[in-house]
This record gives structure tokens, C-alpha cells and sequence, in this order.
């Protein structure tokens, strides 16, 4: 049963590229997601409470008019990353708790294990923000001038989110305090990303537009750091 | 012992001058203006004790000698340590010249930030029982952590404007008086030192300690 040369490298390359690899476990985690919903559950219902008790307390119309736009992005983001941050540990953290690492080690390579494991926080982050920020648009009263913007905005944000955070979830599900370690790790890491994306949502909000979206470019420019410094260095963290 | 004696008094030379040599800055209440010669290089102490310490878990993780791991541990350390004496100096000027202690100047924030990453980093240590697998993981910390600096640095002044004195206090401008200028150095000098001092102490005790581990596990082997 010995293959030659060639023959080796075609089966190589048909069934393992890191592309290949990385959507397989993508697929994977979102099988397994639906089977349970934990994570999607945890993160939409911690958005929707807290969206509601922000809506609740204050309302459509204490906040004056002219102060609307910063205070409503600044609200939506924190909704956001909190709300990101309490679910998303969980793509590591279940493998911890269910004995699957050891596996998942042995059947894909470091650097695929971190895309697919990336690819999955996206989507959830981007059903979080399919509910989230239409609703809070829609509860607060939120007027935005330039929609476009705007998307754009909490797109590239939702990216740095996501970029920021998988490695971190990596390293924290190693670690004993799991819950409250992934927050106190993160937040420092998202802090320039946060604070770029409520300037982003205010200036689409009250209709500031400038030449290039510097804000979304900011964040681009984030999630393309943290991705390429990630594939360094998840590997380390992944064999340890 | 001549490294400590002659860091002594040249640090006696430095408080000395800062207040009798120099004449305070114009435009600052009273004599606020020699916070310069202290809190300035604290400030600068505690950023380059940050890249220390990134350098030192960089090494680690290249060539995972556990020396470079307690030159990263004892610079964060430190660079808390100093982290800290920056921000309550800085605060305390601020109530003085700006009348609140608490502004969100961009340099506030970005030294706000550099306290969390701090605290994150010891957080994880502590959270991590295996030492070996504790240091890797503060090491690629570390180094996410460095990396989200520039952000934090080029970002944040776009958004807010800056409160702290640029013309008179930044030497890199040509309006800062001379002699100012020289014990400014003479203080930046002092304060490296100091701390270049105390973090091969620091290195010496995490190195005792874990000689000392090994020691007590082989005899406890040998029980």
C-alpha cells in the first residue's frame, strides 16, 4: 500500500489546506452550537436583558436631543462587548470541559484550529449584532444620518471583536476563574478598538462624514494586527 | 555597593537642584511646575519597563530560559509600581492646574490602560497553577498587550485634545529653559537608574525563590 510521491501530495492537498481545515472545524462548532445553543443563548439573552434594562431606565427621551448620538453609540458598544464577552470563551472553554482538546489537537493544525475557532466567534457575533442593533435602534429612537457609515462601522468593529478575543479565550480556558479572567484580559486589549467605534457611530449618527472612514479603517487595521500577531502566537498557547 | 552609593547621591543632587537650581515654569500656580523633574520619568520608567518586560516574554517564548521570564515578571512588576506613582503625581497636579483629578487626557487614558494590562497580566499569572504553561501564557499576553499600545497612542489623541503642557514641559520643544532642561536629564538619568537597580534585585529574589522551589521538590524526591 505504498503511495508514491505525487499521489501523497495530491491527497495532501485535497483534503488538508489550513482553509480546509479551518472551515471544517468552523462547521463543527456550529453543528455542535445548534445542538445545545449555550453560547448563542448566553450572549443574546445577556444583550437583550441589558438592552432592555438600558431602554427601561432610560428611556427614548431623557436624554436631549443634541446629546443623543455619543451617548446612544457609547450605550450600543458597551451592549456589544459585553455581551460578546460573556459567550464567547466558550468556543475554547467547551473543549476544555468535554476532554474533545486533546483531539481537536491531533486532527488539525494550531493556526487552522485558530481560524476556524475565529470564524465561529464571528458568526456569532454577527447574529448578536443582527438582533442587537436593529432593536436598539428601533427601543432607543436612534437617528442615524449615514447608514452606510454606520454599518460599516459596527461591521469592522464586530471584526476586532471577534480578533481580539479568540486568542484570549484560548489562553483563559487553560486557566481556573474562566468567566471572570476572559473580561479582565480582554477589555484592556479592546479598549483603542471601543473607544474608535463609538466615535465611528457618533459621527454617523449626527452625519459627519469624512473622506475614507478613518474610524472603520482603524478598526481594519486592528483586526489585521491581532489576526497576524494571533496566528503567531496561538500555536504556543495551543501546545502548552 | 559603589552602583548604590553613587545612585544615592546623585539622587540627592537631582531633589536638590529640582528645587533650588531651577526656577519654577511661568504659567502654573506656585511651584507646581517641578512635578516635571518626578513625574516625567516615573512616566517614562514605567513605559520602558513595558517594553522590558515584552522583550523579556518574547525571549521566553523563543528560547524559554526561565531567566527571561523573571526579567518580564519583575519589569511588570516594577512598571506597576511605577505605573502607579505616575498616575497619583499626575492626579495630583491635575487638581492643582486643571481643578478636577481626573481629566481623560489622552495621556491619563493611555496610562489607565497600561494599569489594567498590569493588572490582567498578574491576574492571569495567579490564575494559572502549572509555572510553566503561567509563563507562556503571560508571555503571548505581554505581547498582545504591547502591541495594542500604538492603537491606544495614536488613536485616542484624535479623539480628545490634550491638557498637558507641551511648550514650556516637553523638552523636546525648544521653549524649555536650560537649566530645567539639564536637571530634567539629570532626573530621567537618576530615576533609569534606580530602576535598573531595583529590577536586578527583583530578578536575584524570583531567581532565590526558584532555586529554592527546586530544592525543596528534590527533597522531598529523596523522602
Amino acid at each position: 500500500m505504498h503511495q508514491t510521491k505525487s499521489e501523497r501530495r495530491t491527497t495532501l492537498t485535497e483534503s488538508s489546506t489550513y482553509l480546509n481545515e479551518a472551515i471544517a472545524i468552523w462547521f463543527r462548532d456550529l453543528r455542535s452550537e445548534f445542538r445545545t445553543r449555550y453560547a448563542l443563548n448566553a450572549i443574546l439573552m445577556f444583550a437583550v436583558t441589558t438592552l432592555i434594562a438600558v431602554s427601561f431606565s432610560i428611556g427614548s427621551f431623557r436624554i436631549e436631543e443634541a446629546e443623543r448620538p455619543f451617548l446612544y453609540s457609547v450605550l450600543l458598544w458597551i451592549i456589544l462587548t459585553f455581551s460578546a464577552l460573556s459567550g464567547l470563551s466558550r468556543s475554547f472553554v467547551k473543549e476544555e470541559e468535554a476532554g474533545t482538546i486533546d483531539v481537536l489537537k491531533l486532527s488539525a493544525r494550531p493556526q487552522a484550529v485558530f481560524l476556524g475557532k475565529l470564524l465561529f466567534n464571528l458568526t456569532l457575533l454577527g447574529a448578536l449584532g443582527l438582533v442587537i442593533v436593529p432593536s436598539f435602534i428601533l427601543f432607543m429612537g436612534y437617528q442615524i444620518n449615514l447608514p452606510g457609515f454606520f454599518v460599516a462601522v459596527v461591521i469592522s468593529g464586530g471584526l476586532g471583536l471577534g480578533a481580539g478575543t479568540t486568542i484570549i479565550a484560548a489562553i483563559i480556558s487553560r486557566a481556573s476563574a474562566r468567566g471572570a479572567l476572559f473580561s479582565v484580559l480582554s477589555l484592556p486589549l479592546l479598549f483603542p478598538l471601543m473607544i474608535t467605534c463609538m466615535k465611528g457611530c457618533e459621527r454617523a449618527a449626527i452625519g459627519i462624514n469624512s473622506a475614507g472612514w478613518p474610524e472603520v479603517r482603524i478598526a481594519v487595521a486592528y483586526v489585521v494586527i491581532m489576526i497576524i500577531l494571533s496566528l503567531f502566537l496561538f500555536p504556543l498557547v495551543w501546545e502548552e | 555597593m559603589i552602583y548604590k552609593t553613587l545612585l544615592a547621591i546623585w539622587m540627592a543632587v537631582i531633589i536638590v537642584a529640582s528645587f533650588l537650581f531651577t526656577e519654577a515654569a511661568t504659567g502654573f500656580p506656585g511651584e507646581t511646575s517641578r512635578i516635571l523633574f518626578f513625574h516625567v520619568p516615573q512616566a517614562w520608567v514605567a513605559t520602558l519597563s513595558f517594553l522590558i518586560s515584552m522583550i523579556g516574554s518574547a525571549v521566553y517564548l523563543a528560547k524559554r530560559t526561565v531567566k527571561a521570564d523573571y526579567v518580564a515578571l519583575s519589569a511588570a512588576e516594577l512598571g506597576f509600581l511605577f505605573c502607579v506613582l505616575a498616575t497619583v503625581t499626575g492626579s495630583i497636579f491635575a487638581k492643582v492646574t486643571w481643578g478636577s483629578f481626573w481629566n481623560w487626557d489622552p495621556r491619563e487614558t493611555s496610562i489607565v490602560i497600561l494599569l489594567m494590562i498590569y493588572g490582567a497580566y498578574f491576574a492571569l499569572r495567579s490564575a494559572v497553577s502549572d509555572p510553566e504553561r503561567s509563563r507562556v501564557f503571560a508571555g503571548v499576553y505581554s505581547i498582545l498587550a504591547f502591541v495594542t499600545v500604538p492603537f491606544l497612542v495614536f488613536v485616542v489623541p484624535r479623539i480628545t485634545t490634550s491638557l498637558h503642557p507641551e511648550n514650556t514641559m516637553n523638552p523636546a520643544n525648544p521653549g524649555m529653559d536650560p537649566k530645567t532642561l539639564k536637571v530634567f536629564l539629570g532626573s530621567l538619568l537618576a530615576y533609569t537608574a534606580l530602576y535598573v537597580w531595583m529590577l536586578r534585585l527583583r530578578i536575584r529574589i524570583l531567581r532565590l525563590e526558584g532555586l529554592r522551589v527546586r530544592d525543596l521538590f528534590r527533597e522531598s524526591d529523596n523522602k
